[in-house]
């Protein structure tokens, strides 16, 4: 039996006379569906889940510590100096904001190759480069976002709780903000172009997801064994394969931290070099995968 | 913008050591146009060709008067595309999916909102425009798919098999539809392997084989006037008989005649003979005027 699906009306046709914005406006609309897909927003309830609980664990430590030192007076022996706390707060979200990409950069292309919707892409006034450039930035922004919201939740508190008050806590704590953002940066750059091609490899998502972790993790591991456990000529500069450990000293070292039991520093690597590395190795995966799709588009 | 949907010249393309197009010289009208072949016969990559998602091995085409390889991205401002394939996210509900393939296609948001509403009521999806794609039933994802293809109100509209998987009555709806579009000042490509899906909304044909150009013209241009083909149940002796001594001239081939009269109306003639000699009809059409008809006739020198 014929299943019913509607009626169609004919209630005449409006033709669009009004301006296109072309590619730029194609552009725009699918950044913002990116974000709207990384986020789970405008998609069934369960695809809000991950996303929104990552950034409510990543957000609560910062809450904490801000709360805790609002309760207890500057100087008291238990109250927590939140101007050293960066660096390690960053740490915290630099491991949840892995956790993130694993599953955003899967949910970002896959289901487009999945569903077909790269057919129906490839014919919009879209290029392949707008196509994976537009979806790398949906991501990026995310992320970045994700790894600054605790940090303004922190420099909102150092200012807070500052001796002299607030409008001159926001001044002196300001020197942290470019630090912030420079670091949030380094950790976008070691995690997310890695992402993104191990997405662009797979059919499947939550294979893509534990391939990602694998290969991080994988990749810290065979760095710290050549460094510190072998005895191989030249084997400190797998150092920079780790872009775990990368990030990390970088993080501390642009906050003024000491680095002396990183990778880095075991390898004899200043961490300017390791973000060298990081950029580097960051615009050769995207290439990478910008080739993939160019065969798929 | 070109008087012609699209022209190609030499156009010629390969899968590796597969030709899928044989060197194509086509200067295709405005208007609705089949592009008709069996499975394999090089429509899809023709029209791949012609949106500038395959580069063409050999050649060069124009859409809408404009180069393929050099003017890609304004072709795909002004087309709309129906892949053969599945194109829709099914974690989208239908109205979502129609505001951002508006988007993509170019239209500023509140007129991609607005677009996207008039649309699905246009294609029958308005009551269904909060249901996620991924319940829709395959006629609903047909219509989806055709209202992402003409959500931006393009000039030109390529459609690949558009009834592709649906029963008779979606069939039906669907090429209503179909045939709708040239009075909203669309022009359509359509590519079918479905003869009287052709035949019953183009008014031009390309006929494609093994990336061969077999034909291309007006459907009906090889039509013979005053003759028909007149298939009969029972034997066609009496008939036949009966045609002869109404002046009619026939030619016999088993139960099928073709019958062609110099004087009178052709089709008064066959029913007054069918009549006299008590004969069923089991079929009558114009004779050479049938999609069928003019594929066999192109293909015989293959």
């Amino acid at each position: 039996m014929t299943e019913q699906i509607g009626a169609v009306y004919d209630l005449g046709y409006e033709p669009f006379e009004g301006e296109r914005t072309g590619r730029a406006g194609a552009r725009k609309t699918l950044y913002f569906d990116g974000i709207r897909r990384v986020l789970g927003l405008r998609r069934k309830a369960r695809r809000k889940v991950m996303p929104w609980a990552l950034l409510f664990i990543a957000i609560v430590p910062p809450i904490v510590a801000v709360g805790i030192s609002f309760v207890i007076p500057p100087g008291a022996a238990d109250t927590i100096d939140l101007a050293g706390q960066n660096a390690e707060f960053f740490s915290l979200a630099g491991t949840i904001t892995m956790l993130f990409t694993a599953l955003a950069a899967p949910e970002l292309l896959i289901p487009d190759r999945k569903d077909g919707v790269l057919s129906m892409l490839a014919s919009r006034p879209l290029t392949t480069a707008d196509y994976l450039g537009t979806r790398l930035a949906s991501l990026v922004t995310v992320v970045g976002v994700f790894m600054i919201i605790p940090q303004l939740v922190l420099f909102l508190g150092q200012a807070g709780t500052d001796p002299e008050g607030l409008f001159k806590g926001l001044v002196n704590a300001a020197d942290t903000l470019p630090r912030i953002v420079a670091v949030a940066a380094v950790y976008t750059i070691a995690y997310v172009p890695l992402g993104f091609v191990i997405a662009s490899l797979s059919n499947r998502k939550s294979i893509a997801t534990a391939s990602y972790l694998a290969v991080m993790i994988a990749l810290t591991a065979f760095a710290e064994a050549l460094v510190r456990g072998s005895n191989i000529s030249g084997g400190r500069w797998a150092a920079l394969l780790a872009p775990i450990n990368t990030a990390d000293a970088a993080n501390v070292w642009i906050f003024g931290g000491s680095n002396a039991e990183s990778l880095l520093a075991a390898a004899d690597i200043h961490p300017a070099f390791g973000i060298l590395a990081l950029v580097v190795a960051g615009a050769a995966l995207s290439v990478f995968a910008l080739n993939r799709y160019r065969r798929l588009m | 913008m070109g008087e012609t949907a699209f022209t190609t010249s030499d156009l010629g393309h390969a899968y590796g050591n597969i030709a899928a197009l044989h060197s194509l010289d086509l200067q295709v009208p405005r208007g609705r146009t089949g592009l008709v072949g069996a499975n394999g016969a090089g429509k899809s990559t023709l029209i791949m060709a012609l949106l500038g998602i395959i580069t063409p091995t050999t050649g060069t085409a124009s859409v809408l008067g404009m180069d393929t390889r050099s003017e890609t991205i304004d072709i795909r401002g002004v087309v709309g595309y129906m892949p053969e394939g599945p194109c829709l996210p099914l974690d989208q509900t239908a109205a979502d999916f129609l505001v951002f393939a508006a988007g993509t296609a170019g239209l500023p948001k509140r007129a991609a909102r607005q677009r996207a509403s008039d649309v699905l009521t246009l294609v029958g999806l308005n009551e269904e425009r909060f249901r996620y794609l991924g319940d829709f039933s395959t006629g609903m994802k047909q219509r989806a798919k055709l209202a992402q293809a003409i959500v931006h109100d393009p000039d030109l509209v390529f459609l690949d098999e558009p009834t592709s998987g649906l029963d008779p009555s979606g069939r039906e709806e669907m090429l209503d539809l179909i045939g709708r579009l040239g009075s909203y000042g669309i022009d359509v490509i359509v590519s079918s392997h479905v003869l009287r899906d052709i035949e019953r909304t183009c008014s031009w044909v390309i006929m494609l084989d093994r990336g061969t150009l077999l034909h291309a013209g007006p459907i009906g241009s090889d039509r013979t006037e005053g003759t028909v083909h007149l298939e009969l149940i029972d034997d066609p002796q009496h008939v036949e008989t009966a045609l002869v001594r109404a002046g009619a001239t026939v030619t016999k081939q088993g139960r099928v005649l073709q019958v062609s009269a110099e004087h009178g109306d052709v089709y008064d003639i066959v029913r007054d003979s069918v009549a006299a000699a008590g004969a069923s009809i089991r079929k009558l059409d114009a004779s050479g005027g049938s999609l069928e008809d003019m594929f066999l006739h192109h293909g015989e020198g293959l």
